[in-house]
């Protein structure tokens, strides 16, 4: 990567500065104007930019395009307005959609509502719908090495699963997905000792000193091959306590 | 056997459509009766199977040269008046019939072939594909030893000259696109052949893979000289198995010349020319889909912020081009840019291949030159409509492009003309529709088509599709509401501008310009429950007009479900119960006695 130069721009006409190539979301953020997204998560490099939410529209030397915040580079000086006429009824009918296919999501709902989404009832509802696939769940699970699911078909067939709707070998019960999912669309049952997901069941395994919940069988015995270490039996707290213990023991020999 | 000038050469056009009405069969039967004939004592004879000819509507075909006889719908059964004819007066039987009704014999006679200009085209149907002498023969492999002695840039600038653009639908000028991905000093880069041909109804690249696979290599090598690849990869679509096949072994048969390998005509450069089979997914022909299915991942598309030309194959400096593109490079190099320029418009240079298809009497494989207008390509190279009926429509560019109505007959063919329409030149597919072709049962059939093959990751395409499809399946079985035109065009046009790809951002281009052009038959069926064209079933009734009806039986015989019934000589009748609304009886009704009606009772 050269040097990276800085640009100044202005977003709703508030003039900004940036390095070349940084995300128009990202620069946004910094200057207090929050774009809204749904596919976008922090926890990842890599943005998907499939839930269209956070489009805005770009002016450069006259000519304005309509792009997705979240993975656009900016390169050279530009205007960019994030609530432009266009931008408003578009970012309305995306969310009126996503209304539409996740009805049952809570956040959906009220987002589409907070931007003022048509209601359009002519529009077919997909019963139960929650998930607005944006991925991010599949996203979560690739980049743990997992890779128990995935999107699956496509068009409007497409959706997310486990490996032709089985539950699948290689999920490890650690809820990663659910965790990331914006509309709480991946159904589990925790209970005290079980946990279940994707169609399995899972044994929760608690600290031999304090009892907590450590998580289940398979993820704590996944992490612990991937960081190369033995597998634990306590949990991070306990585990904190016993080298202070030792650590402490040391210096009183000191 | 290498041919040689004099030598009388009999072509049997083998392309996949002739093929499917038995032109193998035609070329064995006449190699049979030249034996059994003994003509070869006399004559010195080749016959060759081909690429495709280009009319396929009058397929099988078989062409003798230097004679230039060319014959339609041959059979086996035909093969011995064929060969016994050589060297004499041709078939009259086998010539075409011209619209006057005529018998010609050359290729140039029939107004099919009179008007076009073969560039992409130009050895496809007239030479034996796998033969590699037989493309060197026609200038083949020149232009690639004339890039050979020229730098990177020279090539780039003598393409940028031509003002060729890419073919694949988006006509970005190809020098362009080679001179941003020559400028990333990043290596290595690779340069991919866009063989995805998925739209219904087209045919131009598999014809071209399959009838001149060298041109399109020859292509590759430039485009890598210029772009300083070292690899490339053809991305085939599954279905096209005999253009990947032919592919393979003009691979190998390159590689076996020297023309690929580690010292490229002894010029100590190398290419490496690989093929990928698409699974089948239409989206795979989106550049950085296509990128990602041969990676091995998802064939989804991403933001194109980054391009190919700087980040495209496993994150390296990729060119893509199409097929048709990569066939016209060979010519551009071998003819100069000048020559190539000559041809097309001001904007759009050089020519562009279709394949016409749908109510058109001639069917086929054709190549014009760029701004050639719709009426030329549809009425003198196609002949005109079906049974001489009133044109309605012709729909370009596959699920992404446009239906075009009459009014712009005669708009030039281009790539800048088109848009400004509301429609897309696309890659070349064009499907001619008349008075039979209800609009909006088309919107719908597109739209279908566009829901099982968008990848569905984002919500404009995947979400805007899915209730498109619904509101137009209402509004063709008669649950049409007031303001569903309106509803369509509100979310069409978030699709155009919010989706991800390209597939995205035209697949409402069916629905919105079959409104733009055609909103009397959508508020038709809204407003009066009614189908104009006679094609929505539960809009469409059939009865049979007493006056015009002249008793004649072909309905009846015509009709699968038997609704029909009437004396000979005496009025027929057709039974609404019964009826299915297929149509077949209004096709085959001689005296327009067959009506449409609107919705049964």
């Amino acid at each position: 990567m050269s040097t990276a130069k800085t640009l100044s721009l202005t977003i709703d006409g508030t003039p900004c500065t940036c390095e070349s190539g940084e995300y128009l979301y990202d620069v946004a953020k910094r200057n207090g104007i929050l774009i809204p997204v749904l596919c976008r998560s922090d926890a990842f490099e890599d943005h998907r930019a499939c839930c269209r939410v956070c489009i805005v529209e770009v002016e450069i030397k006259g000519r304005r395009k309509v792009v997705t915040a979240c993975v656009y580079p900016v390169e050279q000086e530009c205007a960019v307005y994030t609530n432009s006429e266009k931008i408003v009824e578009e970012r309305a009918i995306v969310l009126a959609l996503l209304a539409k296919r996740a009805p049952e999501s809570a956040e959906i709902v009220a987002m589409a509502r907070y931007y003022k989404a048509p209601e359009l009832d002519r529009l077919v509802e997909l019963d139960g719908g929650r998930c607005i696939l944006c991925g991010r769940c599949v996203q979560a699970c690739e980049s743990l090495g997992t890779g128990a699911i995935s999107t699956i078909n496509r068009g409007t067939e497409k959706e997310v699963s486990t490996p032709y709707h089985n539950p699948s070998l290689a999920c490890v019960g650690c809820l990663s997905c659910a965790n990331v999912c914006p509309t709480g669309a991946i159904p589990f049952i925790q209970a005290p000792s079980t946990r279940s997901i994707w169609g399995r069941d899972f044994e929760v395994l608690s600290c031999e000193r304090c009892g907590a919940p450590m998580g289940t069988r398979e993820e704590i015995a996944y992490a612990a091959k991937k960081a190369g270490m033995e597998t634990p039996v306590i949990c991070d707290a306990c585990r904190k306590h016993e080298i202070a213990d030792s650590m402490m023991g040391t210096y009183r020999l000191v | 056997m290498t041919p040689t000038p004099d030598m009388t050469k009999i072509l049997v056009c083998c392309g996949t459509g002739c093929i499917a009405n038995g032109s193998l069969k035609v070329a064995r039967a006449i190699r049979d009766e030249i034996v059994a004939q003994g003509v070869a004592a006399t004559l010195d004879l080749l016959v060759e199977e081909t690429g495709c000819s280009g009319m396929c509507e009058g397929g099988p075909i078989v062409r003798i040269l230097p004679a230039d006889i060319m014959y339609y719908k041959v059979r086996e059964r035909g093969a011995k008046d064929i060969v016994a004819s050589l060297g004499g007066d041709p078939l009259k039987r086998l010539l075409f019939k011209d619209a006057r009704g005529e018998r010609v014999t050359a290729q140039s006679e029939n107004p099919f072939y009179a008007a076009q200009v073969k560039i992409a085209l130009r050895n496809v149907g007239l030479i034996d594909p796998l033969s590699i002498d037989e493309y060197v023969a026609r200038g083949g492999y020149e232009g690639l030893k004339r890039a050979l002695a020229m730098t990177p840039d020279e090539i780039i600038t003598e393409v940028e000259r031509s003002g060729v653009r890419g073919k694949g639908g988006a006509g970005f000028p190809t020098g362009r696109k080679w001179r941003t991905a020559a400028g990333y000093d990043n290596y290595p880069k690779y340069i991919v052949c866009n063989g995805d041909e998925g739209d219904p109804g087209a045919f131009m690249d598999g014809s071209t893979l399959e009838g001149d696979p060298h041109g399109v290599i020859e292509g590759m090598v430039i485009g890598a000289l210029a772009i300083q690849a070292e690899e490339g990869v053809f991305y085939i679509r599954d279905e096209y198995a005999l253009a990947r096949d032919h592919v393979q072994r003009a691979i190998e048969a390159a590689e076996r010349a020297g023309i690929l390998g580690d010292d490229i005509l002894g010029s100590g450069k190398r290419m490496k020319l690989s093929i990928v089979r698409g699974g089948g997914a239409f989206v795979c022909g989106e550049s950085t889909a296509l990128m990602a299915s041969i990676e091995g991942r998802v064939g989804e598309p991403r933001a194109k912020y980054i391009r190919s030309a700087e980040r495209g194959l496993f994150n390296q400096p990729t060119v893509l081009n199409n097929v048709e593109t990569l066939a016209t490079i060979p010519y551009i190099l071998k003819e100069g840019a000048d020559a190539f320029a000559s041809v097309g418009t001001e904007t759009s240079k050089g020519t562009k291949v279709f394949a016409m298809v749908g109510k058109v009497k001639h069917t086929g494989l054709v190549e014009v030159p760029m701004g050639t207008t719709l009426r030329t390509l549809i009425y003198d190279i196609g002949g005109g409509i079906i049974d001489d009926r009133p044109f309605k429509a012709v729909q370009t560019g596959g699920p992404s492009g446009g239906c075009i109505p009459d009014s712009l007959l005669d708009l030039p063919v281009d790539f800048d003309t088109l848009k400004k329409y509301g429609a897309m030149m696309g890659s070349g597919g064009m499907i001619v529709m008349d008075d039979y072709n209800c609009m909006v049962e088309v919107a719908r059939y597109y739209v279908n088509f566009l829901c099982e093959e968008s990848c569905g990751k984002c919500t404009p395409c995947r979400e805007g599709l899915r209730q498109m499809h619904a509101i137009l399946t209402d509004i063709c079985e008669g649950r049409g509401e007031q303001g569903d035109v309106e509803l369509l065009e509100r979310i069409g046009a978030t699709m155009q501008d919010a989706s991800l790809c390209a597939l995205g951002k035209s697949a409402a281009n069916p629905v919105l310009s079959t409104i733009k052009y055609f909103r009397n038959e959508y508020e038709a069926h809204i407003d009066e429950r009614r189908c104009p064209a006679g094609v929505c079933v539960k809009l469409t009734e059939f009865t049979i007009d007493p006056e015009a009806c002249t008793g004649c039986g072909a309905c009846l015989r015509a009709c699968p479900t038997e609704a029909i019934s009437g004396a000979v000589k005496e009025t027929h009748v057709i039974d609404s119960e019964k009826c299915i609304v297929c149509g077949s009886c209004r096709e085959v009704c001689r005296f327009n006695a067959v009506v449409t009606e609107g919705r049964r009772a």
